[in-house]
């Protein structure tokens, strides 16, 4: 029972590095997606280039050149800051991704409709464009957090406190070695069920005029 | 079938295209091609596919950018020689109005706001004035009782008459059609056709690319034939549809007026 509370105590140190991050990614993720449109070749490649390294590090390598690397000799931060930096980068990287097979599943038509009609390009982007992405992406969004959830538990490693951590240290501690891991594992299944089932509320929610 | 009206010989050219030139890669699209066209005029155009009619179209409100050539819409002038602002570009669409051979409606959007939203953003009127005018041009095409459908749950030719009734709210000078009828069931096109006869009947200028000769001979009040990126041939519809002058649009019409 112990072992449980400790862990349960642990959940909102593990939401707050996951959702924190997941919001970071979500908006830096929009100038890559932008910049790998645009039509200028060099900020294409580079947008191109910082994706894959964001998505080409193993996640807990990505945090520890910031935590111990960067940290140490640059600047001093505490894990959590760190964690979440490192993780929203990483997941800036997935989303841009994502983000693009959103606008490239919106059919041409829709953009030459728009330039035809003498739309700006910022309203086609944020009233017709992104809205019908948008709709196209939640899915691969919502994948991608509940991997994001699972994937924070290596921040754990830079000693922040979430449930891998209490964890570990539960089972250290009590020389218990199957329950705690156990519970851990409960936790993760319970707090990933919803954002699954969110997102398909969220996706037939949006799916315009389908029903009628 | 009704009288073809000629607009008056003084009217004044709403669009000039002086040797426009499209070129991708080693195909040439359009070759210098010139055209006129005057306040009032429906001007439609035939052709094969890939005979340049589409990108022509096309390039009218700059979908297609030339290589060269110059553009004089209602008397804002662009030389392709120099990079088009987007000032320019945006002026120049406000005064054309397009509809797609596929509708492009705004799927996420109810058809009240598919042809109010634009009005807002590009005129800048309100909803209330916005949902006033899309009414009334909802009526007009026939559509009152759709307007809070959403275009999926509509027929192609209930989806075109929205397409023209969005471009007709922004109060263009010229209507541009590629090919309005290709994607709709020869039924419901009729549809379409007689809402784009009432808007020519009502003073448009209209530019119509299609297959539909007997409309282009009804309607029309000069036919334009294209084949690989020039005009061929062009003249009073119906003299040119019983008796065109080149072999090559004699062979385009005969295939398309005998089936």
């Amino acid at each position: 029972m112990e072992f449980f509370l400790a862990i349960l105590s642990a959940v909102p140190t593990t939401l707050l590095v996951t959702f924190v991050s997941f919001a970071l990614g979500a908006v830096i993720a929009l100038p890559l997606v932008a910049g790998r449109r645009t039509r200028f070749a060099i900020v294409r490649l580079l947008s191109k280039g910082v994706i894959d390294i964001l998505r080409g590090v193993p996640p807990v390598l990505f945090v520890f050149i910031l935590f111990f690397g960067v940290g140490s000799d640059l600047i001093r931060w505490e894990p959590i800051p760190a964690a979440i930096v490192g993780l929203g980068l990483i997941s800036a990287g997935h989303l841009a991704e994502i983000y693009r097979g959103g606008l490239m599943a919106v059919h041409a038509g829709q953009f030459e409709a728009s330039a035809a009609l003498g739309l700006t390009r910022t309203a086609t982007f944020s009233r017709v464009v992104g809205p019908q992405a948008f709709r196209v992406v939640i899915p691969g969004m919502a994948t991608w957090l509940i991997s994001l959830l699972k994937e924070s538990s290596i921040v754990s490693t830079i000693g922040v406190a979430e449930i891998m951590f209490v964890t570990n240290q539960s089972a250290r501690s009590t020389g218990e070695g199957l329950l705690p891991f156990i519970i851990a594992a409960a936790v993760y299944i319970a707090l990933g069920t919803p954002f699954a089932a969110f997102s398909r509320w969220l996706e037939k929610k949006l799916s315009f005029g389908r029903r009628a | 079938m009704t009288e073809q009206q000629q607009p008056p010989a003084s009217a004044e050219t709403i669009l000039r295209l002086r040797d426009i030139r499209k070129v991708y890669g080693d195909h040439v699209a359009l070759g210098d091609v010139s055209l006129d066209v005057k306040r009032g005029e429906v001007l439609a155009i035939i052709g094969p596919s890939g005979s340049g009619k589409s990108t022509l179209l096309r390039c009218v409100n700059q979908l297609e950018v030339p290589d060269s050539g110059t553009l004089e819409v209602v008397g804002s002038n662009i030389d392709f020689a120099t990079r088009v602002s987007a000032a320019d570009l945006l002026g120049l669409r406000r005064q054309v109005g397009m509809v797609f051979q596929s509708f492009n409606l705004f799927p996420h959007m109810s058809v009240l706001r598919n042809v109010s939203f634009p009005q807002e953003r590009v005129l800048g009127r309100s909803r209330d004035e916005a949902d006033k005018v899309s009414k009334e041009l909802l009526e007009r095409v026939g559509l009152a009782d759709k307007m809070q459908n959403f275009p999926q749950t509509c027929s192609g030719g209930q989806q075109q008459r929205v397409a023209i009734a969005r471009a007709l709210a922004l109060e263009p000078q010229i209507m541009l059609f590629d090919e309005p009828t290709s994607a709709i069931d020869p039924e419901l096109g009729l549809e379409v056709l007689s809402v784009m006869r009432q808007l020519a009947d009502a003073g448009m200028t209209m530019v119509v690319v299609t297959h539909e000769i007997h409309f282009a001979a009804e309607v029309a009040d000069r036919l334009v034939v294209m084949a690989d990126g020039l005009i061929i041939e062009e003249g009073l519809p119906r003299e040119l549809i019983a008796s065109p002058s080149t072999a090559r649009a004699k062979q385009f019409l005969s295939a398309i007026t005998d089936r």
